[in-house]
């Protein structure tokens, strides 16, 4: 972790050197860096809202209760712009989500990756940012 | 340290850094009209490549507004990976293999291709315990999350600020109270909504300034232009700033506003826009978003920006900001505002801040956490 978090301010201070926090809100203030998650659920709403959209998530546990979850994304004028929608992750979806489950306990994770079932992370495609409807142009060949 | 207070951690970090080096007395430097190129031995010979402010294309002429102004209507961005602060070490203009070191490390599409390649973490389900495969660099977000545009400064300087340092000239009084400020934030986190950040609390961001600056996303502004006002909508955070050329003064100092008040007036083809009247709640350039610590005294601020459509995809944005409360004399930056076919769209910021919501119920658990002398893992 102190390696880690050397580099974070490292790559921090050098990219962000003229913003003063680190998100619309600091992670560190809301989310618990000690408590990662991994989610494996199915989509049942997307709050398309700002400062940051939620992705509603419900988790079928081993015992076989399902759990819901609220996946905080970014901000949905970025996520627009990256040819995200409110309707890229129809409700009925799978997910799974790695991220940080929030401070207060409650069933609150922060979005660091998004992956599909089949491996494949969304946004982080091989051509562009491998958004649903982007433009594949950003890439050679891609 | 406690991991969550990395991320404050980084910001006082990067404030030391800034502020430790910041010689105590710092030449005043104005910014030099629009196109006039750097003194030739401040530039490298590879950064000459790309000038320092685009003189007019050839076969381009400023658009007029029916009154004859300059016409700066339409949309803009001034993002960029460029920093506010020049980082250590660094020269006032980067050679062009600097300025691609820089890009490369500040794009967040670089850095997504670079996790995806690095492999993506096992999908298998269920597991609520297992840690990330890895780590993101930068607040524990995916680079998806992330919009800081992709290029540095087309005027090839290493920071935003310009002039000899190219650091925020603080005096040791205010170097004492952010030290202060950040030790204040230590022991209150997060008492009460009014403890945390403007921007958190959906109040003001530095995209609106004055002086305007980049964020992480949204540096998005549309300017609308009439004969007595310049209207700038400000993507982030849904902010308008109105700037009156009607000559009138500016209103009482006893009024404050987050943006200030702002007059503006033309000199030549430049709007030159002078803000004062600043609430002190801003709290300081480049120092986080202004919580409820020791705020600065912005009685004497004063923000004078130009605006100067220097290309048909241009507008060279200068400003000056002075406060001798704050700093040891005038400080000024430049940032080439691009024309974007992106339109800007709607933030309302506080239709669904969760976030305020958890940082204050997870500092409560923080707390209770304490008090049974219990440790989280």
């Amino acid at each position: 972790m102190k390696h880690t978090r050397a580099s974070i301010v490292a790559g921090a201070c050098l990219m962000l050197a003229g913003v003063p926090v680190l998100a619309h809100h600091a992670f560190q203030a809301e989310f618990d860096a000690n408590r990662p998650v991994t989610l494996r659920g199915t989509v049942t709403k997307m709050e398309w809202i700002n400062p940051h959209a939620w992705i509603h998530i419900d988790v079928k546990e081993a015992d076989g209760k399902i759990t819901s979850w609220m996946i905080e994304a970014g901000t949905p004028n970025t996520l627009y712009r990256r040819g995200f929608t409110k309707d890229s992750l129809a409700p009925g979806s799978v997910i799974v989500v790695q991220g940080y489950q929030a401070k207060n306990g409650s069933n609150h994770a922060n979005g660091r990756d998004v992956t599909l079932p089949d491996g494949r992370t969304l946004f982080m495609g091989s051509s562009g940012t491998g958004a649903p409807g982007d433009k594949p142009e950003k890439k050679p060949g891609g | 340290m406690t991991s969550r207070s990395v991320a404050r951690f980084v910001a006082g970090a990067c404030l030391a850094a800034g502020v430790c080096l910041v010689p105590l007395r710092l030449p005043a430097q104005a910014p030099a009209p629009p196109g006039s190129a750097a003194p030739a031995a401040a530039r490298p010979a590879a950064a000459k490549a790309r000038p320092a402010a685009k003189p007019a294309a050839r076969g381009w002429t400023v658009p007029r507004t029916a009154d004859g102004k300059p016409d700066l209507q339409g949309l803009w961005t001034n993002a960029t990976v460029t920093p506010l602060e020049r980082p250590d070490g660094a020269k006032e203009f980067a050679t062009q293999e600097e300025l691609a070191a820089l890009e490369k490390r500040g794009n967040r599409d670089e850095q997504a291709r670079a996790d995806a390649e690095r492999g993506t973490p096992a999908a298998a389900g269920g597991d609520t315990t297992a840690a990330p495969a890895r780590r993101s660099a930068i607040g524990d977000y995916n680079a998806i999350w992330w919009e800081l545009g992709k290029k540095a400064l087309e005027n090839s300087r290493s920071s935003i600020i310009i002039g000899p340092s190219g650091k925020l000239p603080h005096t040791p009084e205010t170097v004492q109270r952010l030290a202060a400020n950040r030790e204040y934030e230590r022991l209150h986190p997060a008492d009460g909504p009014e403890f945390r950040d403007n921007i958190e609390r959906c109040l003001a961001w530095i995209t609106s300034g004055p002086p305007m600056l980049p964020t992480f996303y949204n540096n998005t502004y549309k300017i609308y232009q009439t004969a007595n006002t310049v209207a700038i909508l400000v993507e982030m955070i849904h902010d308008v700033r109105l700037i009156h050329l009607d000559g009138a003064a500016h209103s009482s100092p006893a009024v404050r506003q987050w943006m200030g008040d702002s007059r503006g007036h033309w000199e030549g083809d430049t709007l030159v826009v002078e803000t004062v009247n600043i609430n002190s709640k801003r709290g300081y350039i480049g120092g986080g978003g202004g919580r409820s610590g020791i705020a600065p005294n912005n009685d004497k601020m004063k923000v004078t920006e130009r605006f100067t459509r220097t290309a048909a995809d241009t507008i060279t944005y200068q400003f000056t900001v002075e406060n001798p409360s704050i700093y040891t004399g005038p400080w000024s930056g430049e940032i080439p505002m691009k024309a974007t076919d992106e339109p800007l769209y709607e933030y309302a910021c506080h239709e669904g801040n969760y976030a305020m919501h958890d940082i204050l119920s997870g500092a409560r658990a923080d707390e209770a956490a304490a008090a049974k002398g219990k440790e989280k893992k």
